[in-house]
């Protein structure tokens, strides 16, 4: 049993807190284009469209069906033997592209079932004055669905988040490659993996935090 | 809301897929960056004996050189590719690599090690020893090689790993790992971990540092096996060994 080294940690905090910005970047990234790509799987799933129906079905069952680590070595280094162009795309992109396709396929269900969650009244007062299905969904279903589905997303963004971590094995060196490195370097793992760990928790919880507040002014429009 | 996350994300992937241009005076060096002391991460700052080798070698080239750090196994496959033009990361010449890379002069001479958990080196003395264990080694190593040509290396269990066989090793989870001599020595002296070695070095290797084998890269190669001619005859590759380990690695025995 050895003792700590609280210099090491103290000295490690601040060179781990600098990837942060990386491994938040590669998550908000990922949210942003994974909120596109499902929102959009999500209207095809509820209107049901031909041929792409399937298509999308397809997407969702491989995406969900399979891990994350598959498919981002998949992406970095199973494609590009196939598509030369793809050998271009460096690891953080592969990690975005492997995290969007991965949760947009999770989101995608949670998004439909906030959609289908919609009062059908409302469908119903929509058609009745009008509109288009496009502009039924657009102005009135998706805003209440997103109320709906907000809570379920913001997880989906926190696991985001901690998944990052796997882009280390495709050679980016962000928050947990940057802890393996310094790891390997010192022998101290248990100092240099407990100070990461805490550095993600607190992560997550500051996002907990944010998805509190956003959820009370959400229900401000709903207060009876 | 959505809106803040598109600008982010565009920002972000424009960061990362700005191509980059591809200077012809710059030496890509491909390197695992924990591999203690010959490429190593503290503090955020990569350095080692690999890195004052190859700051020594751009600085008599000048060729400016960029260290591009990846997990170990990955490196081959970088340097096949394209992404990185060369590998310093001891690299041990073989017959199956010489056929692949065009490798420069040797500029570090070692031997293959057997490390064990500290109190555990009477019982083991040496590859003998290492039958019917379980032996630790880094995946696409050179040491992998060595064990798996040994007569006897179906009786022993070999487990491969990408990094961390130090620590293995010492929590007892895996009765040896195989390693270069230098290295071993200097993790012993300077890590907390209690591991010792294990009898004589068994395999002497010669550490190269393998260029793509087409026009460009043995060009490439040409000019830093210069430097690397020139920095043993004016002894500061010697001087770097010193530094590092105390005893000069450099030169053939």
């Amino acid at each position: 049993m050895q003792t700590l080294d609280v210099n090491y940690m103290l000295g490690l905090i601040p060179v781990l807190i600098g990837y942060v910005p990386l491994t938040l970047g590669m998550a908000l990234a990922s949210m942003a284009f994974a909120l596109v790509l499902s929102s959009l799987l999500a209207v095809e799933r509820v209107l049901r469209i031909p041929v792409l129906d399937q298509a999308v079905m397809l997407f969702i069952s491989f995406f969900r069906g399979t891990p994350l680590l598959v498919q981002l070595f998949l992406f970095y280094y199973g494609l590009p033997q196939l598509v030369s162009f793809l050998a271009q795309i460096n690891g953080v992109t592969a990690a975005i592209m492997g995290l969007t396709l991965h949760f947009s396929a999770y989101m995608a269900e949670s998004i439909r079932a906030a959609i289908i969650g919609v009062d059908r009244s409302q469908w119903e007062a929509s058609m009745a004055v009008g509109m288009t299905r496009g502009q039924m969904l657009r102005r009135i279903v998706l805003p209440q669905a997103s109320r709906v589905a907000a809570p379920t997303l913001v997880n989906y963004f926190i696991d985001m988040i901690k998944s990052t971590s796997l882009a280390f094995t495709l050679g980016v060196t962000e928050l947990m490659g940057a802890t393996q490195k310094e790891a390997a370097g010192s022998f101290l793992y248990f100092e240099s993996f407990i100070v990461v760990a805490v550095i993600y928790w607190v992560m997550v919880e500051a996002l907990s935090y944010g998805q509190r507040l956003l959820e009370q002014r959400m229900e401000k429009a709903y207060a009876r | 809301m959505l809106r803040a996350f598109a600008i982010a994300a565009v920002a972000a992937v424009s960061l990362d897929t700005m191509a980059q241009a591809q200077d012809t005076a710059t030496l890509k060096v491909g390197m695992s960056g924990g591999y203690f002391p010959f490429t190593f991460v503290k503090q955020d700052k990569l350095q080692g004996f690999e890195v004052d080798v190859m700051n020594a070698v751009g600085a008599e080239t000048g060729l400016k050189v960029e260290y591009v750090t990846m997990s170990f196994s990955g490196l081959v496959g970088a340097l096949s590719s394209g992404r990185i033009d060369t590998i310093a990361n001891q690299i041990t010449i073989t017959p199956e690599r010489e056929a692949a890379f065009a490798f420069t002069q040797p500029y570090v001479y070692d031997g293959a090690q057997v490390v064990v958990k500290k109190g555990n080196e009477t019982t083991i003395t040496g590859p003998e020893d290492l039958k019917g264990r379980t032996v630790a080694v880094n995946l696409g190593s050179n040491f992998e090689q060595l064990l798996r040509e040994l007569p006897y290396a179906d009786e022993i269990n070999i487990k491969t790993y990408e990094s961390n066989i130090e620590q293995d090793t010492a929590l007892g989870r895996v009765d040896a790992f195989v390693m270069d001599r230098v290295s071993s020595a200097q993790v012993i002296q300077k890590s907390p971990l209690p591991l010792a070695l294990a009898g004589q070095p068994f395999s002497e290797i010669h550490n190269a540092l393998p260029f793509r084998d087409d026009e460009a890269g043995r060009a490439l190669r040409d000019q830093v096996d210069a430097a690397l001619t020139k920095l043993k005859a004016d002894g500061t590759l010697a001087k770097i060994s010193q530094t590092w380990f105390a005893s000069d690695i450099t030169s053939a025995k």
